[in-house]
């Protein structure tokens, strides 16, 4: 079984390690959203958010799971035409690879539309129908990364321009690092389009990613900081 | 126009209130400050007792309401939510 490695060997692992903050910060965020709807159970939205943040890091931690046997699990490595391939003789049926790449792909798609569907009208049945499109985007481009990478773009582009519209009615300034740290990972996600052209883009990638993670952690403190010496409006 | 408040919103208006006032208010000031017909600030005020985020003490003949440590805790946390809100647009 052949699985297409986007990591030059020397990034590998690191990768991994700003996947694995992206979990904790994503992480944290979730459940602070769902500490607060716990406060106030009329308020869905923070449900929503604590789902939409809890299905993403879940995707980042299947990443993970799956990079991991690749990256040192495997019998044999090749590069072929500067392209890194790694197969399995032994477990030539392990569907390992193509479970945790599915639920990666899965979780993120369907987090990023939670994400999005909160600050946008929706019946049910649309709400559903986009489900089932994204579950469905997932599973038959298996081999096309790509098109999992531009839907996702296209999602965090416009989850991104939410959080814009946000900042600009309230002008504050943890709103402004939100969609600074979105804006960012929409940029790392439409680089993730790319990967296949040169390895240095996913590194690129991945980096720009975990900047956008510290600044969406820097956000968070902030709120908490802010919430704590302002006075409620 | 503005919205209506919610019950969550009512509860920070008055915890803040006793808060500004150094911890203790007397219950009509805290009825003003808070907007709130007297039904409607007797109801709450037995709910925030009941939750022990406020309490109730007698100082020189007069009725005042205090802020507990919990009730300060409670308030820290409703506006770290509200400015989670905020920033979340949510």
């Amino acid at each position: 079984m052949f699985e297409i490695v986007y990591s030059p060997a020397w990034f590998y692992g690191k990768d991994l390690v700003i996947d694995a903050v992206g979990i904790i910060i994503l992480f944290l965020i979730g459940f602070f959203s769902l500490k607060y709807y716990k406060i106030n159970p009329a308020k869905k939205t923070y449900l929503w958010l604590a789902l939409s943040f809890f299905m993403i890091s879940l995707s980042f931690l299947f990443k993970i799971l799956t990079n991991f046997r690749i990256y040192y699990d495997v019998d044999i490595t090749r590069n072929i035409a500067g392209m890194v391939y790694s197969y399995d003789l032994v477990r030539y049926t392990d569907i390992l690879f193509y479970i945790g790449t599915l639920a990666n792909r899965i979780l993120m798609l369907l987090g990023l539309y939670a994400l999005y569907s909160i600050y946008s009208e929706h019946s049910k049945s649309e709400a559903w129908f986009s489900a089932y499109l994204l579950v469905i985007v997932a599973v038959f481009t298996h081999s096309n990364y790509y098109i999992f990478h531009i839907t996702s773009f296209i999602l965090v582009m416009l989850i991104s321009l939410k959080y814009i519209q946000n900042y600009r009615k309230n002008k504050s300034q943890p709103a402004r690092l939100l969609a600074a740290s979105f804006g960012i990972i929409t940029i790392s996600h439409l680089l993730f389009c790319f990967i296949l052209m040169s390895q240095l883009l996913y590194v690129a990638a991945e980096i720009i990613q975990l900047i956008g993670f510290l600044l969406l952690l820097i956000t968070f403190i902030r709120v908490l900081k802010d919430g704590k010496k302002k006075k409620p409006a | 126009m503005a919205r209506k408040r919610s019950r969550l919103d009512i509860i920070t208006d008055m915890l803040a209130s006793i808060q500004d006032k150094g911890g203790e208010i007397k219950p009509t000031h805290l009825m003003y400050k808070s907007n709130l017909s007297h039904d409607q600030m007797k109801s709450y005020l037995d709910e925030l007792v009941g939750k022990e985020l406020i309490g109730k003490i007698k100082k020189s003949s007069y009725d005042y309401i205090i802020i507990t440590d919990k009730g300060h805790s409670f308030l820290q946390k409703l506006r770290e939510m509200q400015e989670f809100e905020r920033t979340f647009g949510i």
